[in-house]
Order: structure tokens, then sequence, then C-alpha cells
């Protein structure tokens, strides 16, 4: 199946950026992080999950592009994610309950046999 | 200076708060499990096997709850803010819960397939077009996956590494994510339970998650509407030259407004050595120079001069009728902002 097919080479292309981000890409990138190893298994679930971010992290932090602003939050953002939540909550559970069939309400099951 | 990562950053709190957790949801599973018991019988086949993937199922389901109130209820009322403590380790707990409940749903229902137990899931069921019988199982895997990533990213070094604004916007997920739940649990358990209960609970939950977050955020808009991104701060006469005039933002927060000549910066009033109040210095040599002891400063950017790596943040401003205008948002230590350059009459 095509989906998870792409799904597995997604995660083998991970593993292949896990493999060198995480013993030598880290020290370079991260000062707190030179000679710190004990915690860096714990990020190759996260490598595995996101590599093309990470990639671009690495270009970013490499070519010395980083903004400036790295402190401020996406707060146009989190607003929008707020308000998609508040209108999508009761508008699928009005949907679900509008649409629900109660068993008790629909055509009994007939014995064939004593219908005869 | 610098700290270095440790896999987890526990300590004699974050110990208890964590066993606390563990034990409530061990606590909260063994009690559906018993309650649930005498409710299967051979007319209502629901065996252990069910019980267990739906304990883990609504376990996921409150905690992920909890979790996207605790955001909402810190910002509306302060006494909610130790709440947000060790949020982190209940996040992933929580991802932890879930993939248990995912679990025992692949090895329950697709525990005979010929394919592999994932593909028969993403397959068993394709009805996308029509609202009853949605593929439910696919809103699940979605939200997982979602969970799997901000478990998998919540360590200290992906903030760094992404910076704060990446980081932030990618754990947003977490919004999406509940949509999915609420979805997958709304058009899944929620048609077939014929026990009123958990719809109750169900629906009241969601619906407070959506009330509290509309709560928080109209009183965001509220203070947004009423506090202006610009403050007015002074004319530029009124600022001697190579001196500075002191605008207080917040009770925390005061920026000097420099003059060199015609050409006006803004910095934070705190020196970052001691916090001395550089607005009561003045500008030496070109720099700003804090009057307790002599940290330096260039005003336009905050640094300290090579070989000096001291920072300060420095601020935007703007000229109005012949007024200078302050950013509210402090910009990061050290960032570059041009002068406002306006000709002032005493030049000297």
């Amino acid at each position: 199946m095509t989906l998870i097919m792409i799904g597995t080479w997604y995660l083998y292309v991970g593993a292949a950026v896990a493999t060198l981000f995480i013993p030598f890409g880290i020290g370079r990138l991260d000062e707190n992080a030179q000679g710190a190893w004990i915690f860096r298994p714990l990020l190759i679930p996260g490598v595995l999950l996101i590599w093309p971010l990470v990639i671009w992290r690495c270009i970013v932090l490499w070519r010395g592009e980083e903004k400036l602003d790295r402190h401020r939050m996406p707060r146009k953002r989190q607003e929008r994610a707020t308000l998609v939540l508040i209108c999508a909550i009761p508008l699928i559970i009005v949907t679900a309950v509008a649409l629900r069939q109660d068993p008790d309400t629909l055509a009994q099951p007939v014995l064939l046999e004593a219908a005869k | 200076m610098s700290v270095k990562y440790v896999p987890v950053q526990w300590n004699s709190n974050k110990w208890k708060y964590d066993a606390a957790l563990i034990g409530a949801v061990a606590a909260y599973v063994l009690i559906y499990i018993r309650l649930g018991t005498p409710a299967a019988d051979l007319a209502r086949p629901l065996d252990y096997a069910i019980l267990r993937m739906r304990a883990f199922g609504t376990g996921a389901f409150w905690m992920l709850t909890v979790i996207l109130c605790i955001g909402p209820l810190a910002r509306l009322d302060k006494r909610f803010l130790p709440i947000l403590y060790n949020r982190r380790h209940f996040g992933v707990l929580t991802t932890a819960v879930a993939f248990t409940h995912a679990m025992f749903v692949l090895g329950w229902y697709f525990s005979f397939t010929p394919q592999s137990q994932l593909q028969a899931l993403l397959t068993s069921n394709l009805s996308f077009s029509q609202v009853l019988g949605f593929p439910i199982e696919i809103l699940g895997l979605a939200a997982l996956l979602i969970l799997a990533i901000l478990a998998a990213t919540s360590h200290d070094f992906w903030l760094s590494f992404l910076s704060a604004p990446v980081w932030k916007s990618l754990h947003l997920l977490i919004y999406p994510a509940y949509i999915l739940v609420v979805a997958h649990v709304a058009l899944g358990y929620l048609q077939i339970a014929k026990d009123p209960t958990f719809a109750i609970l169900f629906t009241g939950a969601a619906l407070v998650v959506a009330g509290l977050h509309l709560a928080a955020w109209n009183k965001e808009r509220r203070v947004d509407a009423s506090s202006t991104l610009w403050v007015k701060a002074c004319r530029p006469e009124d600022i001697e030259n190579k001196r500075a005039a002191i605008v207080p933002l917040s009770k925390e927060e005061r920026v000097a407004i420099f003059r060199s000549g015609n050409s006006f910066s803004a910095v934070s009033n705190a020196c970052a050595h001691q916090g001395g109040p550089l607005g009561e210095g003045k500008i030496l040599y070109g720099c700003v120079t804090c009057p307790w002891h002599g940290f330096s400063y260039r005003a336009r950017n905050g640094r300290s001069p090579a070989p000096f790596t001291e920072m300060i943040p420095t601020y935007n401003m703007k000229l109005e009728d012949g007024m200078l205008f302050i950013d509210r948002q402090a910009n990061q230590p050290g960032t570059d902002v041009e002068p406002i350059i306006h000709e002032v009459a005493d030049n000297g």
C-alpha cells in the first residue's frame, strides 16, 4: 500500500538523518549539547518524525540566518488555532448527536422462521 | 554560562507529580474495568479486551482534556498558574496511554488479517464520503501521530534548536489533535453507547475545553484592545543630548530613550550586569554607559563593544506628530534597530 510505503521510506530517511545529526550535528549547533551524550537517544523519535524540519533548522543555523526575533511567540497562529477549536468542537458534537441512530428506534429484527 | 542537557530534569516534586499521575492512570484503568465487567454478558459481548481498550482510550481523552484546560485556566486566573508545572510529563504520559489504546485496538480488531495490522486498519473502512460510519480509526491514528510528534519534541533541546516560535507553532498541533480525538469519539463510541453517562461526560468535557478557550480568547482580546502596542513616550526635544528619557512600560519594564545629536534609540533601562539604571547614565565614547559600573552598550543594537559580549533588549520606535512612541514588545537582546533621526533645535 502506497501510504505505508511512503511512511516507511519517510522513517528510513529520518533514521539516516538521525545517524548524522545526533552524534555529529547537535554538538556543533548547540553548545549546551557538547559533551552531553546521555540525553541524545531521547531525540531519535523526534528526528524520525520531523526530520525535514531538522534539516531546515540545520541549514538556517549553519548559514547563520537565524532571525533575531526568535523570542517572539506566534500569537496570531495560536489565536487562529483557538478559534478553530472553539468552532469545531460544538459543530462535531451537534452533528454526531443529530445523526446518531438509536438502535431501539430502528426496525426490530424478526425471526424469519417465526414469521411463516 | 551554559547548562548541559540531561535526559529528564527530575527533582523530588517532579517524582511525586509523576508517581501521582501514573497512580491515577492505573487506578482509572482498574476501576473502569472493574465497573465495566458486570455489564458484560452473553447478550452484550463486552469482554475484557474491549473494556481494556476503552479504559485506555477514554483515559487518554480525559488526560488530553485536562491538558487543554490548563492553558486557558492559567490565562484566566493566575491562581491556576501552578498547574502549568510539569505539563510536559503529563503530555508524554497521555501519549503513552493513547498509544496503549491504539495497540489494543490493533491487537483486537485486526489480529487475524492476512495483511499487516496497520494496512488492515487503513483499508478496512474507506467510507470517507459519509458522516455516519466514517473511518474513525484514521482520525484516531492522525491524532496519535500528532501526539507522538509533540511528545518526541518535548525535550528542552528541541525548544532551543527549533527556536521558541517554531517550537510553539509545532506544539499548536495539540489543537487539531484534540479536534480529531473529539471527532474520533463522537463518530465512534458515542454512536453505539447506550449508557448516557459517557455521552454526557464526553460532551461536557469537550464543551468545557471549548468554553475555557473562548473565555481566555475573549479576555486577551479585551486586554489587547485596551492596551495599545505603541506607548507614547516624549518629545525628542525633551531629551538632553547624550542623555536619556526613562519611560515606564509596566511595573516591571522601563525603557531608556537615548539621544545622540539628532539620533534617537531605545534600549532596556536595566543593565545586563546588575540591573543598573542605564537611563540615568549617559553616552560616552559613542556608547550608553551604566552609571553604576560603567558597562557600555551601543544604543542602536544594545550590544557591548568587542571583546565584551553583554547584550540588552532594544525597542522599535516611531515619530508621529512630533512625539516619540515605543513599541511595547521588546526586541531580543542585541537586535539592531535603525535610530529615529529628528532635527532638534538645541543640537548641543
